[in-house]
């Protein structure tokens, strides 16, 4: 936003008394998304080499679980004190990104030797560990990748526990309520909102990777709750469906918009028609939730992800081995067709002057 | 310091999409500095029109249904055909794709190719294209490979492409293009392995979308408006930028067998990018595109140049690393902030 804009917008506020004093100057909002990204990909590159640096000159960490443990706290700490001691600084944002990330993989290393390589412990402690860095760490690349990587750990526990099926529930329900509270928890919004990010990219990954493929490349499982058999796979897609109507209704209840409504039937009925078509495809439902949160946030860079989360799923879905392409065909026309007459109802049940009337009554 | 983008005019005035709404950041970042009143973030959103409102939201649950409406049954019709039920007779098949083809260019003719329905509907079409290509190869086994079913898939709906004046459309019709060149060196690289081999063609894929991407650039320049949106050319620019980076990495890594062309290339795509990019058309995603790729080839000689995996080449390749991305970031944080001063 150009400095006259922003000025104006300040003034704006200031006469209606929410904010107070002289407009601040431009701060981080002047760092795009992609600024970030390039960040987040570089500083993994660099761990990359400092971790080649630690397995050439001390390899004796790598032979050590407990060693490995310790200059996997100590590179953890230092970072952490990094980021609080100098976090506008960006060539050592940099340095404690990559020193972190090489001491988060030290740390995993020693713990999975502990465990005897149990995943469901490793993916529980990984969980923890990425949920204390959060909060501990206040650079927003370093969050973003915390909060996507817990996911994932909590998701491979979810997987190990023969729950694999409720993955794209919780992660979307986990989404859903953090993206929802972005402004109700302002007070802690960069956190918040690196959270919402990284959750975001799990229940995309999640969407687009919705079961068998993702199962069996990390874990040699397939989309099933393994442990409830086939009703456990049902159940499963029942949470989905009921996170999908229960997003909805929060949504609806915190723009105030009563369900009984033109806007609250539409928005019931899509959810319907979205988790019904979740019980055969189960990606929809996740990337459908980043895609309208996002927009009711005014988030386009969440609202972008949704949209390439449900095209990698349908590409994605014709691979998958859960049903017939006759089966998916006609699945994805019927779900065209609900979608194509929800809009029709849409012309009915919401007409475009009903707001404008709605208003004038108001005033 | 160059003349700020809005007080030039023109596309270059341009290069945010339509309907942005940039007050987000602003305000969350006032936020974050203690400077809105507690509790009053989702007001000041409201006040400053950030939020969407009821028109805005019906204006973007009728696109996203209409659009999501369409793909997900232009998806279902290939799908069938892709299953190759043998119960069906031809005509029934062939009747199942074609009355839909007819249908929705019907429709096309009825809604007019200016509205958004219109272009929708020509999306479906041209998908259904797709479908009614594959079925002909697949009912008279006409022998042909995959690659000229794209090829030929992308050359029917060519004029539908034309007159839509869609860049989701014009996206489309180049992945169609580069999924036939990919097939084709697939293809041909099976039989001929000495003759195709991948630096060809990666090189014909960087051709390809460097040229879509300076037509794009060109055309919109040159007063097509609707050529103007940002992510489509976005998509054009990863996709050139990543494959010059990757010759050029395939000129370090492979020097003996590679043509040598790769970095000399690589280092023309980085100056016309830094100039088109950071003084015509400002924007600085294709920037970011610029610094991570230059991280990643630079990294990648030096590396390579050393050679010894010693610690002291690890820490020193590491802290190079660090040091470009941290130079990189800021300057690029630079950039955006004198975009928007």
């Amino acid at each position: 936003m150009s400095a006259p804009t922003r000025e104006a917008l300040w003034v704006r506020l200031r006469d209606s008394g929410l904010v107070v004093g002289e407009m601040p100057a431009a701060g981080d909002a002047s760092a795009p998304w992609y600024v970030r990204v390039m960040l987040g990909i570089a500083g993994w590159i660099g761990a990359l080499f400092l971790l080649g640096f630690v397995g050439a000159g001390f390899a004796f960490v790598f032979r050590n679980s407990g060693a490995a443990a310790v200059v996997g706290v100590g590179a953890c700490a230092v970072a952490v004190a990094i980021f609080r001691v100098a976090p506008k600084n960006d060539f050592v944002a940099q340095f404690g990104l990559a020193v972190s990330l090489a001491g988060q993989v030290l740390l995993v290393f020693a713990v999975g030797d502990w465990m005897d390589r149990s995943t469901l412990a490793v993916a529980l402690f990984v969980a923890l560990q990425q949920a204390l860095l959060l909060v501990l760490v206040p650079n927003f690349v370093h969050r973003l990748w915390a909060s996507w990587s817990g996911m994932f750990a909590a998701s491979i526990a979810l997987m190990d526990a023969g729950l694999f099926g409720f993955v794209p529930a919780v992660t979307a329900a986990a989404f859903v309520w953090v993206a929802l509270s972005e402004f109700r928890l302002a007070r802690h919004g960069p956190l918040v909102r690196a959270g919402v990010y990284g959750l975001a990219l799990a229940a995309g990954q999640v969407a687009v990777l919705p079961g068998s493929l993702l199962g069996e490349l990390f874990y040699h499982h397939g989309d099933h709750g393994v442990a409830l058999g086939i009703p456990g796979v049902w159940l499963a897609r029942g949470a989905l469906f009921a996170v999908l109507v229960w997003a909805v209704a929060a949504l609806l209840q915190r723009e105030r918009v009563a369900l009984a409504s033109g806007p609250g039937r539409i928005g019931l009925v899509g959810a319907l028609v979205l988790g019904l078509v979740s019980f055969k495809a189960p990606g929809v439902g996740p990337a459908a939730a980043i895609l309208f949160v996002g927009y009711a946030n005014a988030d386009r860079v969440l609202t972008g992800l949704g949209i390439a989360a449900l095209l990698g799923y349908l590409s994605h879905y014709y691979y998958s081995l859960d049903a017939t392409l006759m089966e998916k065909s006609g699945l994805l026309v019927a779900a065209g067709l609900a979608l194509l007459a929800v809009r029709l109802a849409m012309r009915y049940w919401w007409p475009e002057n009903q707001d404008k009337s709605e208003e004038a009554g108001h005033a | 310091m160059p003349p700020s983008a809005h007080s030039r005019g023109g596309y270059f005035a341009n290069v945010n999409p339509p309907g942005r709404k940039p007050h987000r950041s602003d305000i969350l970042d006032w936020s974050d500095q203690v400077r809105i009143a507690n509790g009053r973030l989702r007001e000041a959103l409201e006040l400053a029109g950030v939020l969407p409102g009821a028109d805005d939201w019906r204006r973007f649950l009728d696109r996203i249904l209409l659009f999501m409406g369409v793909v997900l049954l232009a998806a279902g019709v290939i799908f069938f055909f892709a299953f190759n039920w043998q119960a069906m007779g031809r005509l029934t098949k062939f009747a199942l794709v074609e009355v839909p083809i007819l249908a929705v260019l019907g429709l096309v003719w009825r809604l007019g190719v200016d509205s958004i329905a219109g272009k929708a509907t020509l999306l479906l079409a041209s998908l259904l294209a797709g479908a009614l290509l594959a079925l002909v190869g697949q009912t008279y086994q006409t022998g042909a490979d995959t690659f000229e079913l794209f090829v030929a898939w992308a050359a029917a709906i060519l004029p539908w492409v034309l007159v839509a004046r869609f860049p989701a459309l014009w996206i489309v019709w180049l992945a169609l293009l580069n999924v036939a060149v990919s097939l084709y060196f697939r293809t041909f690289g099976l039989f001929w392995g000495m003759l195709f081999d991948p630096e060809k063609l990666l090189w014909v894929a960087f051709g390809l979308n460097t040229a879509a991407l300076v037509v794009w650039e060109g055309l919109a320049a040159g007063g097509l408006k609707w050529l103007r949106e940002r992510w489509s050319v976005r998509i054009l620019a990863t996709a050139s930028g990543g494959l010059i980076a990757s010759l050029a990495l395939h000129d370090i890594f492979e020097w003996h067998n590679s043509s040598h062309w790769g970095a000399p290339l690589w280092l023309a795509w980085m100056v016309t990018a830094y100039v088109v990019y950071r003084h015509l058309v400002r924007d600085v995603y294709v920037l970011a595109v610029g610094v991570l790729s230059a991280i990643v080839v630079v990294t990648s000689f030096v590396a390579n140049g050393i050679g010894h995996a010693e610690a002291g080449v690890f820490l020193l390749v590491g802290l190079l690393v660090i040091g470009m991305s941290a130079a990189g970031g800021y300057w690029l944080k630079l950039v955006a902030t004198e975009e928007g001063s």
